[in-house]
């Protein structure tokens, strides 16, 4: 720290706790708690709480958000407890001036804010004990949360500082730690959530327990954009336990005393559902229709350089089709809220993502304002992108209301797979040239499937240009003549981001194709991709980092075969090696070697666990994963039929992790897109067959 | 009315007959740790040990319980320091952590008949147990370090400073 006092309040100007917010948690007892931003509280006996902006499913960000702020303030990182806000408000919101867990912002994101955060308490903490000691401020440090002054050996805890630092104005821009005094993020850390996860003491949304809670099971109409012609109360009246059967949307809450007895009533419900318009709805039909989307002038998304004259004279034209199925989220903690509707309020109780969505949800059902609702977010088990959405929290405040108590609605795995919101369906016609050299010269990539940015009313598809359908194909590092299209398609079933969103269909359509290119221009995978590389450094460093792992430069082993990919995705750039043998016709999976650039690893432990299952995941879901339509209806039900990857499937994973100075990226969803393409790439040096349609399963048999 | 020995506490129930174990535990005796993932014996979510063997509690009906011993999350170690919960908190296992309680207890009844076991022999023991994030390597690392520990019989020293707090 350099800052004298006099810079120090020069610097800080006249901003007095711009940051601050009018919180609810600062209702408590402001002499022993007090509030020093929107994510930090102090009080006088040392505890030192956070108050985080996203959700914990899994990804570590939790751990990793403590790590920015204990190292900026001074505090081992698992000292600090964590709390979430109760209702989603500025500070919180940061995509599309929402509060959401998505876009693996949770570091990259949060990273800038919340070590603003951390220096600014620490900051006037170092002013006070400055004050107290009477000492120059640039001679003190904080240091495992106490005020250090080392040349005459004193230490204040934070605590006994806090009522004086927090009177002082917070400094708009606080001097921030330099890299060299960096002890904490760039090591591994273990997280501060796995002892409550071994014990059985976390709490899932499943897990509330609240006074007075029944609970609800859901019948709801399998088919698609349907809704309820007839039901029967009489039907489960008399069954133990039952309550109420209340009317949402498309369905039914049935409530009863125990969730066991509500699943039975709903299931013996008698109901009628009626006839739909999408009742012939299937995946045969749809694929036809992303087809005959190809035909005639496809609309344009973007045109960069001259793609079309330069696919017209090139000596050696290349065009493929790949089309990628519905996927679904497969949570294992399933779509579950509670909810307490009263008459001007309602506390809610749930594994939610998207806590703006919810009040929005709220504002919709009940007409209450954000300061009606009270939203505790529990932990989520698992949330890829599914528990973005309100139809839970809509169900679950109707059945409150309806029985006047607190119930915490379930659904069944059933329910979760059928009723979900899906990854959308996508074909995708790419055609490129080469030069003499082989190298590409141009490329036109045409996308047909739908846009789900136009199921999202507050984000908008501009010029035909579909954020949720374009990313990893937009910006592919190929060639500087590039041309996109895009077909739009509607279809009738509810969509959603799923982990890597468009990037889990175009990495696999654009590294696939790139393996076709490569195999037309008679040139080594990583060799061709090497060549394209010049202006991309980071691709070029994944690339170069996964070779040496997988130690491409040597044949492979007798029977074992090696497929490659890379896909920038979420600002991170993420190579893999695929390398199989095949098993009575089956790709068995050996090895997967991955190589990610995110910028700085706050905690590279937690990156290495993204990574491995992420390749876990992306192997489920190329070889097997799909949710066919038949009649309307999801044609998948359980995990025997939409089966994740099992311990003994497990291949070999190891991680490289490559910093070459870029800023921060994602780490939750880059290791997925380039496991499709580079499982296919490996099946073609095995077989000679190219996979053009996922799963695996469906395009081989 | 069903009486059986949870956590080595003797309980009572007085649930419909056909209830399965899961959602006695979960909905009357409020033992949250075991947890419900597909209710078909295919995910190994509801874990628990019957008489000390694995079963998936989403399909046990609740008369099959009667007059035997149930042992959870809950009950597996006192406090949270069973062997396999320090092994786990050591190799950091857990990403959403929903999974983790049946994975643990198939792990400890694994371990409780074979001390040393193999990755096939883990594979397995494990094979019924779904974790979703992919965590399977570092379970597989956890349940050798835990044999370990169980077998040198420190599993005491091993867990005595804060996990947290070192260093993976």
């Amino acid at each position: 720290m350099t800052l004298n006092r006099r810079q120090f309040l020069r610097s800080s100007g006249a901003v007095a706790l711009t940051v601050a917010i009018a919180a609810p948690w600062r209702a408590g007892n402001a002499s022993t708690s007090a509030t020093a931003n929107a994510y930090l509280r102090f009080d006088a006996s040392n505890r030192i709480t956070a108050i985080l902006p996203t959700s914990e499913m899994g990804q570590g960000t939790h751990t990793g958000q403590l790590m920015i702020l204990g190292e900026e303030l001074g505090v081992e990182p698992s000292s600090i407890a964590v709390e979430l806000p109760i209702r989603p408000s500025e500070p919180y919101r940061l995509f599309f001036g929402q509060m959401r867990s998505v876009g693996s912002y949770g570091i990259r994101a949060w990273h800038d804010p919340l070590r603003k955060a951390a220096a600014q308490a620490r900051s006037v903490l170092l002013l006070a004990a400055s004050d107290r000691w009477n000492v120059p401020l640039q001679e003190l440090d904080a240091v495992d949360g106490h005020v250090v002054h080392a040349s005459t050996n004193r230490r204040l805890a934070f605590g006994e500082l806090v009522e004086a630092a927090l009177a002082l104005p917070l400094p708009a821009d606080p001097p921030l730690r330099p890299a060299s005094e960096r002890r904490v993020t760039g090591r591994a850390l273990r997280r501060v959530d796995t002892p409550a996860k071994v014990d059985g003491t976390a709490v899932f949304g499943t897990d509330v327990d609240v006074p007075e809670m029944l609970h609800g099971a859901v019948r709801m109409n399998p088919v698609f954009g349907g809704a309820v012609s007839r039901y029967d109360v009489d039907s489960v009246a008399d069954l133990p336990g039952v309550e109420q059967v209340v009317p949402v949307p498309n369905g039914v809450v049935v409530v009863a005393d125990t969730w066991w007895r509500a699943k039975q009533a709903a299931d013996a419900l008698d109901i009628e559902f009626g006839e739909t318009p999408n009742d012939a709805l299937d995946s045969t039909r749809l694929s036809d229709a992303m087809r005959e989307g190809f035909d005639g002038e496809v609309p344009a998304v973007i045109r960069r350089g001259d793609a079309e004259s330069g696919l017209q004279d090139a000596s050696r034209k290349i065009e493929a089709t790949y089309e990628v199925p519905f996927l679904t989220h497969i949570c294992m903690e399933p779509i579950v809220c509670t909810a307490h509707t009263r008459k001007d309020h309602v506390e809610l109780w749930m594994p939610t993502q998207g806590q703006d969505i919810i009040r929005m949800t709220v504002e919709r059902v009940l007409g209450f304002g954000n300061e009606q609702m009270t939203l505790h977010t529990t932990y989520l088990g698992g949330g890829f992108g599914r528990k973005t959405h309100g139809e839970i929290a809509e169900q679950a405040m109707l059945a409150s209301r309806a029985v006047g108590r607190p119930v915490k609605v379930m659904w069944s795995r059933e329910d979760d797979i059928q009723q979900g919101y899906y990854r959308p369906i996508m074909m995708a016609r790419l055609r490129a040239s080469l030069n003499q050299q082989g190298r590409i010269t141009a490329m036109h990539a045409q996308l047909s499937g739908p846009q789900m940015g136009q199921t999202f009313e507050h984000i908008t598809v501009q010029n035909n240009n579909d954020m949720f359908s374009v990313a990893s194909l937009i910006d592919q590092p190929y060639t500087e003549n590039f041309a996109l299209d895009h077909r739009h398609l509607d279809v009738p079933m509810p969509l959603s981001p799923w982990r890597a969103v468009s990037s889990s269909q175009n990495g696999y359509f654009l590294e696939a194709f790139l393996d076709e290119l490569a195999h037309a221009a008679n040139q080594d995978p990583v060799a061709f991709r090497r060549a394209h590389y010049a202006n991309h450094p980071r691709h070029l460093a994944v690339l170069n980092r996964v070779a040496e792992m997988a130690r491409w430069d040597r044949p492979a082993p007798a029977g074992r075969y090696r497929g490659v990919a890379v896909v920038a995705s979420y600002g991170s750039v993420v190579a893999q090696v695929v390398t199989l043998r095949m098993v009575a016709d089956q790709p068995t999976v050996e090895q997967v070697h991955v190589a990610i650039d995110c910028g700085r690893a706050i905690n590279p432990d937690s990156v290495e666990a993204q990574m491995r299952g992420s390749v876990i995941e992306g192997l489920a879901v190329a070889l097997r994963h799909e949710v066919p339509i038949a009649d309307g209806r999801a044609q998948r039900s359980n995990f025997h039929d939409y089966a994740p990857l099992r311990i003994d499937e497990l291949p070999e994973i190891e991680v490289g992790i490559v910093d070459t100075g870029a800023p921060l990226g994602g780490v939750g969803e880059p290791g997925i897109p380039p496991v499709a393409p580079a499982l296919v790439n490996a099946i073609f040096q095995a077989t000679g067959e190219r996979i053009r349609r996922l799963p695996l399963s469906r395009a081989r048999g | 009315m069903v009486t059986f020995k949870l956590n080595n506490n003797p309980v009572q129930v007085d649930v419909d007959a056909g209830t399965p174990l899961l959602w006695v535990l979960r909905d009357s005796l409020k033992k949250f740790g075991t947890k419900y993932g597909c209710g078909r014996a295919l995910c190994g979510a509801c874990t628990v040990h019957l008489d000390g063997a694995p079963v998936r509690a989403c399909v046990v009906p609740i008369e099959a319980v009667a007059d035997r011993k149930v042992t959870t999350i809950e009950g597996l170690g006192e406090g949270g320091q069973h062997p396999l919960q320090a092994a786990w908190i050591a190799a950091d296992v857990p990403q959403c952590g929903y999974c983790q309680s049946g994975q643990i207890m198939s792990a400890a009844a694994l371990l409780a008949s074979n001390p040393d076991p193999r990755d096939p022999e883990i594979d397995v023991a494990m094979r019924g147990n779904i974790c979703r994030c992919g965590t399977y390597d570092r379970i597989r690392r956890a349940i050798k370090d835990a044999g370990q520990r169980m077998r040198a019989g420190r599993s005491g020293q091993a867990t005595a400073a804060d996990p947290r707090k070192s260093r993976a």
